[in-house]
């Protein structure tokens, strides 16, 4: 999705904000997956639209679209660490990319709209599923600095999914 | 569910993403002998006298740019050892030729455009000087 449209050069952040960002996903997502677990899938599609795993899962879903269009840099998470964290901490060792972090905001965006829409259709586990996936790609962004787009862009480039773009001619 | 199963199934989820994570973490710039001898063609490599460093990199990707520093200093610094950098998006068959399943990936080559080693994840100079040292000292020793 964002891959063949992301031609200009994004600008460059601060890698700790990036790390901020996963966190803070990250325990959304867990306590989306422990609120799924126990809230179970109701009945009708009128009671599967307001429970609380759902209504918290769309507000993420909602964050990580934003964010794979405007840029991480545009995050809420990344909004806060710049304005209330960074000011308190030393200037960073160097700066890197926002294109990696923004492209895995993207395949969360995709994850998080799929656990969703397989909620609303009333899939046992599929909201649970999404999120717990979601959590762990997060998880392993803040915790181990885990690079999604250096494993998943990969593969999608060796399948053929996504290809050069054509020079400019 | 009851939320006390719940609670245990949450932390399960951590443990074993921390259990994946550090896998992952340990298995990330460590240095593996190749197994296969072939030398391979490379169209618009040209390959050094003791090793040539071959990265593949792409565009999400923040650890190939620190590794295309740590590769860039190690050839410049080494007599006899050169650095190629490869965008897996712009040569996707040479990718799927070596194997490669992350960027960045850096296969050692020696002088006859066989690899050698390979390293999986952001380099670490240490470890691979300590691999240059072997391959293109042993050369060195068997040429004289």
């Amino acid at each position: 999705m964002t891959a063949q449209t992301a031609s200009a050069r994004p600008a460059l952040i601060d890698p700790r904000g990036a790390r901020f960002t996963a966190s803070v996903t990250a325990m959304l997502l867990l306590v989306d997956v422990a609120l799924g677990l126990v809230g179970g899938v109701a009945p009708t599609f009128a009671e599967r639209a307001v429970q609380p795993a759902f209504l918290l899962l769309v507000a993420l879903a909602a964050v990580f679209v934003w964010s794979a269009a405007a840029g991480v840099a545009r995050n809420p998470w990344s909004v806060l660490f710049r304005r209330a964290i960074r000011p308190r901490l030393a200037p960073p060792a160097e700066l890197e990319d926002a294109a990696p972090p923004t492209f895995a905001q993207g395949v969360g965006a995709l994850v998080t709209v799929a656990g969703v829409v397989l909620h609303l259709a009333g899939v046992p586990y599929g909201l649970v599923g999404a999120a717990a996936a979601a959590f762990v790609a997060a998880f392993l962004n803040a915790a181990f600095s885990y690079c999604l787009g250096c494993q998943l862009y990969l593969l999608l480039v060796r399948a053929g999914v996504i290809r050069k773009r054509p020079a400019a001619a | 569910m009851d939320p006390l199963l719940a609670l245990a199934v949450v932390g399960a989820l951590v443990a074993v993403s921390t259990v994946v994570g550090l896998a992952w973490r340990s298995a990330q710039g460590r240095v593996r002998r190749a197994r296969t001898t072939d030398a391979v063609e490379l169209p618009g490599v040209e390959l050094a006298p003791g090793a040539t460093l071959l990265q593949f990199s792409s565009e999400y990707c923040s650890p190939c740019r620190a590794t295309a520093r740590v590769l860039g200093d190690i050839a410049a610094s080494t007599p006899g050892v050169a650095h190629f950098e490869i965008d897996v998006t712009e040569q996707p068959e040479l990718a799927a030729r070596f194997r490669v399943l992350q960027t960045p990936t850096t296969v050692v080559l020696d002088a006859a455009g066989r690899a050698r080693a390979r390293i999986g994840g952001a380099v670490r100079a240490d470890a691979l000087r300590a691999e240059l040292d072997s391959l293109v000292g042993a050369r060195a020793s068997v040429a004289a």
